[in-house]
């Protein structure tokens, strides 16, 4: 056995080996990205067959999984929280057709939201989707529970849901392990039109028999302790009981120790749905009132379904949105105990203090910012200059912060940026207004959604500028390979795909391609594109805006690099740090002027072009 | 045993998780359990990033604010920012000009709840031994002097000894020697 100190996702990833998981499919985004290059990596040191890929986007990466379950395999995908979004068509039909091997679907969330666009509840997904779901308190029990995920699956043949949290995918614990095995279990696929292809009449059965597979898990999970259980004393009544489960509930365990609280029994939901009533009737039962800590949403709250009885979200106990750190649970905590006549486990608020203190300080704002030298920055500057006066749709990655430039007007969804684009346009088209809308895309996220908008905007006749932004890597989420590349995770080649091929297929005639760190000529081609799409044979121009990524391709990004200095012709008027946004330029109030921190400068020499002054020289 | 919990701040770059690795290998290397939350995604192009570790049995990654043991900040804003975390009683180790750490108008709020403070100029140190990247092991050497938790100095030198790769080992330990006598010297 070897011990590391993993990252849930790590720990995950293992947990899905132990599992005898053969095929393994993800598009990647935080908080799940990693846990599908951590498996690759167990899977090379045990020297195992699992087939693990990169999808190109999470419907093809469930579907892909399912095929592998259906015949007869052990199959996993794994994603963001609205990347299930996206996967839902195929998700929610699974769960009516069910599985032979077992399919486990990881749908981390990301309560807060630290690096996502809601905070939307995979529970409720799984509810929706009538999928089972798990939610683990800990990277231990991530990890544990993916073996009975897969039990669970197989044993009733129905997709389950496990749903990680931030917490638990970026949290780190020391775990043990070894003595990983190939699962032999062989492909075979037995022809069932009536189940793999069912007609509405077939599905209605299919829906008749999943609900009776729930009634049977139910009492499943009433007895799958430790992840479903109480710790109620026989025969006693307490005025207060806490439900909880995921991470909330070891916070709440944590606490209960710390302030030595044994007078509050706790029913732990690590397995909510379906909904175990035989375990959480008699704890209602033996309960005056109940405190519900769960995140992110009111699953167990609604589940529960005794309102009167419930203290939570919707008793406006526990705040509805943000994610339940710590200290907020101890808020939580200390006000449904007073208000039903128990001892807090604290008074006093010494943190709150101290963030009143902070406050006051006048702390350096450090918000989200693309990289020195990022090429997307050089591209968004190209953008405001050639076209000053658009509409500029954008959507999910790295170049999401273009918002800090004035490049990114809206953000929707993946592939929002050309959808929103031809929408505006026809917008203020019915107006006779030929309304310039600059759309911008990251390679990646072109792939994963981009093609169909762009398929649409073209057989309607929308007209605007669709750069896309391409840096060979899929940056924001870590570095994953991109299509373009042909390199596949496992190191292996893929078969690369360009994207003129792609554009030029979706019916696009104005294709030019630019290197972004060429600001002049970029601004050049942007303007002209847009002239030509407004022209009375005009169209959809499309620019591709390439170059390799600062960070994760660094010795092809920076072939050539610039030392650079601020003369004293700067006149202090702060475009280059304040606009344009480089990190490495900063104003010293003391000389009135811009200064390079040479350490986070790269040397891309974008800025030699952007100064109103022409104050930013090579060092000769 | 109760858990003794660090927060580490500071900026995108400053390695922080290295730093992480270091106090948790030591830990490993005792025979604690270890339990730690880091910032990934979008939250890091901040460059503000903060890591939390609990050595000992936690059920919860996080630690919550006012409950922290010790906070090690390798840069001064950084360690402000997140005062709020540590408990009272508390210390915390600071990459800043010890004469001028704390702020006047934070000292107060330390001394009413009995949080001590020491500082050193760990960046400026790292760059003049000739490795500027190396705040993270200054900062983790100086707070190994003052015996705070359940980590030794011997200890902690021999986790840098065996993550250290080769080429960078003797500097490393350059740096290690050099910011802990530092710290020996304000104890």
């Amino acid at each position: 056995m070897k011990q590391a100190f993993l990252l849930g996702n790590g720990a995950m990833a293992l947990g899905l080996l132990e599992a005898g998981c053969q095929m393994l499919t993800s598009y990647p985004g935080t908080p799940s990205s990693e846990i599908l290059p951590e498996t690759v990596r167990f899977a090379k040191q045990a020297d195992l067959n699992t087939v693990i890929e990169w999808s190109v986007n999470e419907k093809v990466a469930f579907d892909n999984a399912f095929a592998a379950a259906i015949s007869g395999k052990r199959a996993a995908c794994c994603m963001k929280m609205v990347g299930l979004n996206v996967a839902a068509d195929s998700f929610f039909s699974a769960a009516y057709i069910g599985n032979i091997g077992g399919l486990v679907v990881i749908s981390c969330d990301d309560p807060g939201p630290h690096s996502s666009q809601t905070e939307q509840d995979s529970r409720f997904m799984a509810r929706m989707a009538k999928v089972p779901v798990l939610d683990p308190s800990s990277p231990q029990e991530a990890r544990a529970m993916i073996q009975t995920a897969f039990e669970i699956s197989e044993q009733f043949q129905v997709p389950v849901l496990v749903r990680p949290a931030i917490r638990i995918c970026h949290a780190r614990q020391n775990i043990s392990y070894g003595g990983l095995k190939n699962n032999d279990t062989k492909a075979s696929f037995k022809r069932e039109p009536t189940r793999w292809a069912s007609t509405p009449k077939f599905r209605f059965l299919q829906h008749k028999a999943l609900n009776e597979k729930h009634v049977l898990i139910a009492e499943k999970f009433a007895a799958l302790a430790p992840y479903n259980q109480h710790n109620l004393q026989p025969g006693q009544v307490y005025m207060l009981g806490i439900v909880t489960g995921g991470v909330p509930s070891a916070v709440v365990g944590d606490l209960l120790a710390e302030f030595d609280r044994t007078d509050i029994p706790v029913l732990k939901l690590g397995a909510p749905y379906p909904f175990p009533a035989s375990l959480a009737d008699p704890f209602m039962d033996a309960c005056d009132r109940v405190l519900v800590i769960e995140e992110t949403d009111t699953v167990i709250e609604y589940l529960l379904g005794d309102r009167r009885k419930t203290l939570g979200r919707l008793s406006g106990h526990v705040p509805m949105e943000g994610e339940l750190v710590p200290e907020k649970i101890l808020g939580v905590m200390n006000r449904a105990l007073s208000d039903c006549g128990l001892e807090p486990l604290t008074h006093g608020d010494t943190p709150q203090e101290a963030f009143e203190l902070t406050t006051t300080l006048d702390l350096p704002v450090r918000r989200p910012t693309l990289c020195p030298g990022c090429p997307h920055r050089a591209s968004f500057y190209a953008i405001r200059k050639a076209v000053p006066k658009a509409i500029y749709p954008s959507d999910i990655g790295c170049y999401t912060l273009g918002s800090n430039l004035g490049g990114v007007d809206t953000v929707l969804d993946m592939g929002a940026g050309i959808t929103l684009a031809s929408g505006f346009w026809h917008a203020f088209q019915q107006d006779g207004v030929d309304k310039p809308v600059i759309a911008t895309m990251g390679d990646s996220t072109f792939f994963h959604s981009g093609t169909t908008g762009l398929i649409n905007a073209v057989y309607n006749d929308a007209r605007f500028v669709l750069v896309i932004l391409d840096n060979g890597i899929t940056a924001m989420t870590g570095m994953q390979p991109a299509i373009t590349q042909g390199l596949r995770v496992d190191g292996r080649k893929g078969n690369a795909i360009a994207l003129e091929t792609i554009v030029k297929g979706c019916g696009v005639e104005y294709i030019r391609v630019v290197d972004p760190y060429d600001v002049t000529h970029t601004i050049d081609e942007i303007r002209t594109a847009h002239e030509w799409a407004l022209s009375p044979d005009g169209g959809i121009a499309v620019i591709i805006a390439r170059h390799p990524c600062v960070i994760g391709l660094r010795d092809q990004a920076l072939t050539e690099t610039f030392e650079v200095m601020v003369t004293d012709e700067c006149d202090d008027c702060g475009l280059c740090h304040l606009r344009f946004e480089c990190p490495a330029m900063k104003r010293n109030p003391e000389k009135g002027k811009t200064e390079i921190d040479p350490v986070l400068c790269s040397g891309c020499g974008v800025c030699l072009h952007i100064c109103p002054k022409d104050a930013v020289q090579c060092v000769s | 045993m109760k858990t003794y919990q660090f927060v580490l701040s500071g900026l995108g770059g400053q390695g922080i998780l290295f730093m992480t690795k270091i106090l948790a290998q030591t830990a490993l290397n005792k025979g604690f359990n270890i339990l730690g939350a880091e910032t990934h995604g979008m939250a890091q192009r901040g460059g503000s990033v903060v890591s939390h570790l609990k050595i000992g049995d936690a059920g919860a990654s996080l630690i919550r604010a006012g409950a922290g043991d010790c906070l090690i900040s390798m840069d001064e804003a950084e360690a402000y920012r997140y005062l709020p975390w540590v408990k009272p009683g508390g210390v915390i180790f600071a990459n800043a000009k010890a004469r001028a750490f704390p702020d006047a108008r934070v000292a107060p709020y330390l001394d009413r709840h009995q949080i001590t403070s020491f500082a050193m100029e760990a960046g400026k140190t790292a760059f003049d031994l000739g490795s500027p990247k190396s705040t993270n092991l200054a900062m983790v050497a100086f707070f190994a002097a003052f015996g705070h938790g359940p980590l030794d100095a011997d200890a902690l030198r021999e986790t840098v000894t065996s993550m250290s790769p080769d080429p960078v080992k003797e500097i490393n330990l350059k740096i290690f020697d050099t910011c802990h006598e530092q710290g020996k010297q304000r104890c």
